[in-house]
């Protein structure tokens, strides 16, 4: 135990910073956990929003997927300046068409927005159009049939995902800020929590089962150490994807504040020029079969299969299409993906024009930003960064955990804790086990709410926000390790059960699942099982440490 | 461990001197992080606004991160203070007569 420390007196730079680790951790703990724990999630943002789609489960991609879009497309948008076709991967099977509203040009007034958007088609979600991107309507196809797909509606996924940066219900300005202070003392924690770890090397290798505190500790600073550089990275990049709303006296600094003139947060994703398209020539022509472009393509890459294919002015004699990598290797370079270009009229290759490459001080923006967005990210690498992800949520877990074991001795006990005390316990039981109790609800509100219920994705929401605020009442009025262990045992329960709950409402059920597809829903299952079956585990060691009061939370 | 860093801050008592080093963390070291971004931004030769923003953000979230850790390991408030306003005061200087 650090003797107490004094800031009116002369103290080591070690006490200063355990200090300040100590308490920084404390302040937003809980926060950074459910930031950690949703973001984490995000790296497999598709894969979860398709299983929360049941309805989606039984698409197959039989390569026929570019035709029916095209079909679609020249039926719902023939007047479109551009068409991007999301073709089937294995994160989505799903095909997705969308289109650009806005007629002849991106500065169309108000008016002549109103009017394109009355002429436009029935159906399509729309995309209104923000800053300088245009508006855009997107629908979801049946990569096999052609036949427009009607979404079930629900937050999905990007619920978890918009909640990791921007929280929920205090609007997104608010949520960011929050969000992005949170993320400035978690990096002053990762400071301070290096600068007190001396041995960083030697406790690596070193763990101390069943010692209370010292195993904490232990733990604490194995799961912190691991993945040290991604935790570091991931905090930092987190700031720079917030930097221009954080420091605005910078931007402003370096670029005017005059509508319309360029602007940084678009600068740095590679300009506006993106949106910027080639005139038409009003000369008509046939737009070429996309199956044989996209052929060339994929062979041209050895195989390297395509992701969505952009065409630009299509049944004009300029028209060009454009096929699009799924995901690009270059972090310096935004993860972009290699493209090839083509005539639209003719099906010739083009020549690609060369992408300037990035200064050093945007690839290095670049490297950090795409790293925390996963964008480059093949399987295996997705998996490593959530695995780091989870790794930097159990660091904030166990070191929260150590906060209330140093300093309360005896376990359970905790009537005649202070006030203070008993806070953090009520809210690390909530904040940990009751935000896994929250998600396991949310997944089976996705399952179990009525299709035809209004407004059904933010009932999906409120139940998550429902179960939070109830397991914040039950570990306010249990025992201490009671709480931890019921509301463990019951995060398990719902999330060990999700399997079953997918199969038996529609989803592609496990057994299947595993053996013929589709991959995700199976990894989903199969994820869900261990994490399940690893909660219950967790309520026994606890429950067990709590009937025999063996010292396994005491210090 | 024992090694004395330097003198005590006399007269303050312990809740005031967390309570200004606190405010200091949240204040002081942001506005010596945008300061110093800022003067970056104008100050040194980029050959873009994109790498001069870019640049400076981040080295300005990294220079708040070290304000706040300087502001807990300086021996004295007063000290802690020093260190973050001096920078600063000669940084807003500059920037306001650099027009």
């Amino acid at each position: 135990m650090l003797p107490p420390l004094r800031f009116d007196q002369p103290r080591p730079l070690r006490l200063s910073m355990a200090w300040l680790h100590t308490w920084t951790g404390l302040l937003l703990g809980w926060l950074l956990f459910a930031i950690f724990a949703s973001g984490s999630l995000s790296f497999f943002r598709s894969e979860i929003n398709f299983w929360m789609h049941p309805e989606l489960h039984r698409l197959r991609d039989d390569a026929r997927a570019i035709a029916h879009a095209r079909r679609i497309l020249e039926r719902e948008a023939p007047d479109s300046r551009q068409w991007t076709i999301t073709l089937p991967g294995p994160r989505d099977p799903t095909l997705f068409v969308a289109w650009r509203v806005d007629g002849a040009s991106m500065a169309s007034s108000a008016t002549a927005r109103a009017q394109d958007r009355a002429n436009a088609p029935t159906g399509g979600q729309r995309r209104p159009a923000h800053g300088l991107r245009p508006e855009t309507r997107r629908l979801a196809l049946d990569p096999s049939t052609g036949e427009i797909l009607k979404l079930r509606e629900g937050s999905g996924a990007t619920f978890l995902f918009r909640f990791h940066f921007q929280l929920h219900g205090v609007g997104w300005f608010i949520g960011r800020w929050i969000v992005g202070v949170a993320a400035m003392i978690m990096l002053v924690a990762l400071v301070s929590g290096v600068i007190i770890h001396r041995n960083i090397f030697k406790d690596f290798f070193t763990f101390r089962p069943n010692k209370g505190k010292r195993s904490w500790l232990d733990a604490h600073a194995l799961v912190g150490v691991v993945s040290l550089p991604f935790h570091f990275a991931i905090t930092f990049s987190g700031l720079l994807l917030l930097g221009a709303l954080l420091m605005p006296s910078v931007v402003r600094s370096g670029y005017s504040n005059v509508p319309n003139a360029p602007n940084f947060t678009m600068d740095i994703r590679g300009g506006r020029d993106r949106f910027n398209l080639a005139p038409p020539s009003g000369k008509p022509a046939a737009l070429a079969e996309l199956a044989p472009i996209l052929d060339a393509a994929q062979n041209a890459w050895g195989g390297e299969k395509a992701g969505s294919v952009v065409v630009t002015n299509p049944g004009d004699a300029s028209a060009t299409v454009a096929v699009i990598q799924t995901h690009g290797n270059s972090l310096a370079n935004r993860g972009v993906a290699r493209r090839a270009l083509f005539d639209g009229a003719t099906g010739a290759r083009l020549e690609t024009p060369i992408e300037a490459s990035p200064s050093a001080i945007v690839a290095v923006w670049n490297a950090l930003v795409t790293l925390h967005m996963g964008r480059f990210a093949t399987p295996l690498q997705r998996w490593l960064l959530f695995l780091a992800g989870v790794s930097g949520t159990l660091m904030i877990a166990s070191g929260l955990i150590m906060w209330r074991v140093s300093r309360f001795k005896t376990p359970g006990r905790s009537e005649d804790a202070p006030f203070g005390y008993r806070l953090v316990e009520v809210l690390n039981v909530s904040g940990i086990a009751g935000w896994l109790v929250a998600l396991g609800a949310y997944f089976w509100a996705c399952r179990l709410l009525p299709d035809a219920l209004a407004a059904r994705g933010d009932w999906e929401v409120r139940v998550f926000f429902l179960a939070w605020v109830v397991s914040f009442v039950h570990a306010a009025f249990r025992e201490h390790l009671r709480a931890w262990v019921e509301q463990l045992r019951f995060s398990g329960a719902l999330i060990a059960l999700l399997p079953l709950i997918n199969g038996l409402t529609g989803g592609a059920p496990l057994f299947r699942s595993v053996v013929a597809g589709p991959w995700q829903v199976a990894g989903f299952d199969i994820f869900a099982l261990a994490a399940g079956a690893l909660l219950l585990f967790v309520a026994r060691k606890v429950h067990q440490a709590e009937a025999d009061d063996s010292p396994i939370t005491d210090g | 461990m024992e090694t004395r860093l330097a003198p005590s801050s006399p007269g303050l008592p312990p809740w005031l001197n967390i309570g200004m080093r606190v405010a200091l963390a949240v204040f002081g070291a942001y506005g010596f992080g945008v300061l110093a971004g800022a003067a970056f931004v104008r100050g040194l030769p980029f050959a873009s606004p994109r790498d001069a923003v870019a640049f400076s953000l981040m080295l300005g979230f990294l220079l708040d991160a070290c304000a706040v850790v300087w502001v807990f390991a300086a021996a004295t408030v007063l000290r802690a203070a020093l260190g973050l306003f001096l920078p600063a005061l000669f940084l807003g200087a500059w920037l306001h007569f650099s027009g």
